[in-house]
Parts: structure tokens; C-alpha cells; sequence
């Protein structure tokens, strides 16, 4: 037998170390849950104290309980819909992020970008202005356009597997055509078009609670299934012909997760609008603070998608009262810098 | 497993393989040699089911290798690829429980005989004291060794390698070829791999398959096998034969036939 080069003592001592490295990673991941999961809690209660209506914490408390506070029931129509539904959309649109990037191995893979978000507002626009009555069944024709949108993105960009390259730019194509044409539609100058403004510009403004339903009923939906697949995100994440001598069925499951990234995307985006950047700057946080397991990467994104979009649109109704800003220019406003803060910085403790 | 005149090609236009015909023995170590694009990376793909041959058959125990569904392949062969990728702030532990997929439904959780396989899969590569350390930690010897480790831990009686020790130095080489032949000695695995060194391969293997331009030309048990003429004809290089009693058959290249 050859010697080890490295000697018994150092061994020993390098594994405890890393050891101890491993247990810091998990109280650091459990301390960025419950630091993410008590901001939310304080943004939903200053979100919903408020506004042009202010309201004390006991005030809405015993108003919610009872239902006589005339003012509490004004918040309850009209600020808590909002509230559920600007959280809901950011919690979704940030999971569908994780997804498509596990399945497209592609740190940009974002709903907004590649076109899905655009894909399922412009036929869930058409769809509403066809067939007004049919509201609630908004997510299921903004499926359709989000399936296409990423139908046509894998298909013009497979070539004998996943170039991920080659998929952005195909991305971008094909969001910049989704998109086009629903700018065209908007200046055909009719009157069903202000009334469905909201579905293309994105503003939490109006939501009720027949929103709240919809977006609870399929992004939860869509949330538990992607909670279901987490283990086939992390298999992905290994070379293709790995995972398939491991047994999994690559291509059915890159589908379903795929089905399930659109789901959430295009049910986000029926009820709030368009919204870019969730999807790229929240996971990608998240792999700073959780770590790249997708056990934890996908609740984690969830609760911090919900925050960031909640706390976009909070300080957008707030910043300029009573003039509102919609939450997807703050997103962009913010998540921009910090996006760029967050490259720079990683590089200097990664960078070779 | 027997390779019955298998012809693959990627486009549907040059055939890669040529009418190739094989038998694995089981119990053995199987070496494909060959020069580049010679076809025996792609001959190691075909046998597991990576690449679908235009013509012929793969047989494990009586089935063709198509019919088997991935997960039930999965728990007869195992293969550590040439190159691999993964998140590398996963720990190694992770990774090796990876290997368990075959034997796991998407929702039970590890269960005793999984953390068994594990624990051996880290046993049989020394990996113990790095279970809680991360990819990137590791040298590159070591995350070879994690790659073997998780297709261990898939407990499969057939074991491929592509090419396990390129990318790797003499020391690091030299530890996998030796964990290949303790596994293949005290736990009688079947081992197929590709090399490009053709002295490990003499000095490892039971069984060498040579090959050319995408056919078999040679194959045989490496001491009746390699002749200073076979050599010249797949690789074009002049080599000394050498056989002693300390070295066994061994090769010295002494430069490119012209």
C-alpha cells in the first residue's frame, strides 16, 4: 500500500472543523428562516395598519373579531385582499424562479425574463376581453399563454440537450414577442381596455377578495407541488446522463417541474400583472443564506418572495401617498442595486 | 451482459460503432482501450442506456437494456461519469445518498437499509471523515472518489467507468485504480471501464477490449493480447514489450511509427 501524504493527526483535525462549518450552515439557514418569516409578519401588520386609513394594532384585532369597527371593515375589503394577494404573487412568482432554474440549469431563468410572465398576461387578456364572465378562470387561460411561452422556449432552444445560453437569448426573444404583442393590443383604442389595464401593468391596487380566492386556491396549489418536488430539483442539478443512470426519468421530470413553474407564474401574473426580478433576485438570496438544497431553498424563497413583493408594494402606496407607485417599478428599483451588491459581493469570497 | 452487433451513430449518418459484439463477464474487471474517438466512451454510453443504438442489442440477465425501466437499471448498473457537476456547497453525505434514488420512492424518507449503503459506499472510498464537508473542499482525487462513492451507494452488482483517472495526478490515479480492484476483489463487482493508460489497464483488468475507428479489433485476457503490432496498428505508436517478473507486462513508448 502507498502512504497517505497527508498525516492521521491533520485529517482529524480538518474534518472536525468542517464539521463545525456544517453545523454553522444549519443554525444560519434556521436563523434566515425565522429572521425572514418575523420581517413578514411586522411588514403585514405596518401594511396593514397603513395608509390613508390608519389603524392601531388592538383597533384591528378586536375590529376583525367582531365586525362592527366601521373602519376595520373598510381595511378588511380593501387593504387585507391586497395584502394576501401582493404575497401570494411574490411567494409564487419567487418559487417558479427556483424552478425554471433548476430544470433550465440557469441562474437567469426567471419567469419575467423568458417570457412566460408576458406569454400568460397576453392571453389571459385576450381571453378576458373575449369572455369577460369568465374571471375566475383567468390562471387557467394565463396557463395556457405561460405553457406556450415556455413550450416555444425549450423547443426553439433544445439541440440535443440544455444549452443554457442559448436558452436566455431564445428567452428574451420570445418575451419581447409576448410582450410586443400585448403592448399592440393595448393601442387598439377600445374601451375593454382600461378595465383590463390592470392585468398588463401590474398593480396590486383593487384586489378583492374573490382575487384572494383564485390566487389561494391555484398558487397554493401550485406552492405544495413544488414543495412535493424538491428532491427532483436537487437531482437536476446534477449532469443529465448522472441523474438518468440514477434512475430518474430526466425529461418527464424536467416537465412536470416545469408545469408547475408555469402554474405559479401565470397564476401571479392573472392576478397581479407582470412582475420581473422576483424570480431572479430571490433565489438567488436564498442560495446565499440556505444553501443550493432545494428542501430549504423552495420554502425559503416562498417566505421571502412574499415579503420582498409585500414590502415593494407597501412602500409604494406609502412613499407618495395618496399617489401610488406600482410594486413592480420599486421592485425593479430596488432589486436592481441589490442584485448588482449581491454579484459583486459573492465573487470576492468565491472568486478564483 | 452481452453486446450483440450494436451500430450507433449521433446523426444518422456516420456510424460511430460498427456492428460492435461483446460479453461482459461478470465478477471481472473489463477495460475498453482505444485512441481518441475510437468509440469506446460511446460504446460505455450504449451499455448503460445513455445512447439508443441504430442496430443491435444490449442484454442484461435476459432483457434488453431498453426495456428495463430507469429505476430497475438503475439497481443493476451503476456509472461514474467522465465529468460531473453539482451544487458544491453540498455536503458529501448528500451527495452519496443521491446513489439511493434507484431504491426510494419521491416521498418515503432514507430508511436503514439506505443509511447502510451509504455508510458502506463512504467505508469502501475513505470518505468517513469528509461526510460533512462540501465539494469544494475536496481535491480533485477526493471528489472522484465521492462520484464512485455515490454510484456505490446505488448497490448495483455492475459498476462503469468512464475514464475514472484523467484529470487526476500519478498518486490519485494510482488510489483509484486500487479502490476499483478492492471492490472488484472483496465485493466481486463487475467493472467496465475506458482508460487511457494502456499499463494500468494491462495491470488492472481481467479483460481488454481494443478498439479502433469504432469496431472491436482485438480483445482477450492482457497477457495474450497486447503485441508490439497491436499497438502499432490502434495507436500508431512504436512500443518496447517488456514483461518481468516485478513489473509484469508493462509498455515503454518510444516514439510515434511512421
Amino acid at each position: 500500500m502507498i502512504a497517505k501524504p497527508s498525516t492521521e493527526y491533520s485529517n482529524l483535525s480538518s474534518s472536525k472543523s468542517e464539521q463545525t462549518a456544517y453545523t454553522h450552515q444549519n443554525r444560519k439557514r434556521l436563523w434566515s428562516f425565522i429572521v425572514v418569516c418575523a420581517l413578514l409578519i411586522g411588514v403585514v401588520l405596518y401594511s396593514a395598519m397603513t395608509g390613508s386609513l390608519k389603524v392601531g394594532i388592538w383597533q384591528l384585532i378586536q375590529g376583525l373579531w367582531t365586525g362592527n369597527d366601521n373602519q376595520v371593515n373598510v381595511v378588511r375589503d380593501l387593504r387585507l385582499p391586497r395584502i394576501i394577494v401582493a404575497m401570494m404573487a411574490g411567494a409564487a412568482l419567487a418559487v417558479a424562479g427556483v424552478l425554471l432554474q433548476a430544470v433550465m440549469k440557469n441562474p437567469l431563468a426567471d419567469s419575467g425574463v423568458i417570457g412566460i410572465s408576458s406569454g400568460a398576461a397576453l392571453v389571459s387578456l385576450i381571453a378576458v376581453t373575449l369572455f369577460p364572465t369568465l374571471y375566475f378562470w383567468m390562471p387557467l387561460f394565463s396557463f395556457f399563454g405561460g405553457a406556450l411561452a415556455c413550450l416555444m422556449v425549450y423547443g426553439f432552444s433544445w439541440k440535443s440537450g440544455l444549452h443554457p445560453i442559448r436558452l436566455i437569448l431564445i428567452g428574451v426573444a420570445v418575451n419581447a414577442i409576448f410582450s410586443g404583442l400585448g403592448q399592440s393590443f393595448n393601442y387598439r383604442g377600445s374601451y375593454a381596455v382600461t378595465s383590463i389595464n390592470q392585468v398588463t401593468t401590474s398593480t396590486l391596487a383593487m384586489k378583492k377578495w374573490v382575487d384572494v380566492e383564485i390566487i389561494l386556491i391555484y398558487g397554493g396549489i401550485g406552492l405544495i407541488l413544488a414543495m412535493l418536488v424538491y428532491s427532483w430539483c436537487n437531482f437536476l442539478a446534477l449532469q443529465e446522463k448522472t441523474a438518468k443512470n440514477l434512475g430518474l426519468h430526466v425529461t418527464r421530470t424536467r416537465l412536470l417541474i416545469s408545469v408547475i413553474a408555469v402554474i405559479l407564474a401565470a397564476t401571479a401574473t392573472a392576478i397581479a400583472g407582470v412582475i420581473v426580478f422576483i424570480g431572479l433576485l430571490i433565489p438567488h438570496i436564498a442560495r446565499q443564506l440556505v444553501g443550493s438544497d432545494h428542501k430549504w431553498l423552495i420554502p425559503f424563497s416562498a417566505v421571502a418572495g412574499a415579503l420582498l413583493l409585500l414590502l415593494a408594494d407597501t412602500l409604494g402606496r406609502t412613499v407618495l401617498a395618496p399617489n401610488e407607485i406600482p410594486a413592480s417599478i420599486i421592485m425593479a428599483v430596488i432589486g436592481g442595486p441589490f442584485l448588482i451588491f449581491l454579484i459583486t459581493r459573492s465573487d470576492r469570497i468565491y472568486g478564483r | 451482459m452481452d453486446v450483440n452487433d450494436i451500430t450507433f451513430s449521433y446523426d444518422r449518418r456516420i456510424d460511430r460503432l460498427h456492428q460492435v459484439n461483446a460479453q461482459i463477464q461478470p465478477g471481472k474487471i473489463t477495460t475498453i482501450i482505444g485512441p481518441n474517438g475510437c468509440g469506446k466512451s460511446t460504446l460505455l454510453h450504449v451499455m448503460s442506456n445513455n445512447a439508443v443504438p441504430r442496430l443491435g442489442q444490449v442484454i442484461l440477465d435476459g432483457k434488453t437494456i431498453a426495456q428495463y425501466k430507469p429505476k430497475e437499471l438503475a439497481r443493476k448498473l451503476a456509472v461514474v461519469h467522465q465529468q460531473n457537476e453539482a451544487p458544491t456547497d453540498l455536503t458529501i453525505e448528500k451527495l452519496v445518498s443521491f446513489g439511493r434514488l434507484p431504491h426510494r420512492t419521491l416521498f418515503s424518507s432514507l430508511q436503514a437499509e439506505d443509511e447502510q449503503a451509504i455508510e458502506w459506499a463512504l467505508d469502501c472510498t475513505n470518505l468517513h471523515e469528509k461526510r460533512f464537508s462540501t465539494l469544494d473542499q475536496l481535491s480533485g482525487g477526493e471528489q472522484q472518489r465521492v462520484w464512485i462513492a455515490m454510484a456505490l451507494a446505488q448497490r448495483t452488482p455492475i459498476l462503469f467507468l468512464d475514464e475514472p483517472t484523467t484529470y487526476l495526478d500519478m498518486y490519485y490515479q494510482l488510489e483509484i485504480m486500487e479502490l476499483i480492484d478492492r471492490l472488484n476483489k472483496e465485493h466481486q463487482l463487475t467493472i467496465v471501464m475506458v482508460l487511457h493508460d494502456i499499463n494500468q489497464a494491462i495491470r488492472y483488468s481481467h479483460h481488454l477490449i481494443a478498439m479502433k475507428a469504432g469496431a472491436i479489433i482485438a480483445s482477450g485476457v492482457p497477457d495474450d493480447m497486447i503485441t508490439h503490432d497491436l499497438i502499432r496498428d490502434i495507436y500508431g505508436v512504436e512500443v518496447l514489450v517488456r514483461h518481468d517478473a516485478e513489473a509484469g507486462l508493462h509498455l515503454i513508448p518510444i516514439g510515434v511509427g511512421l
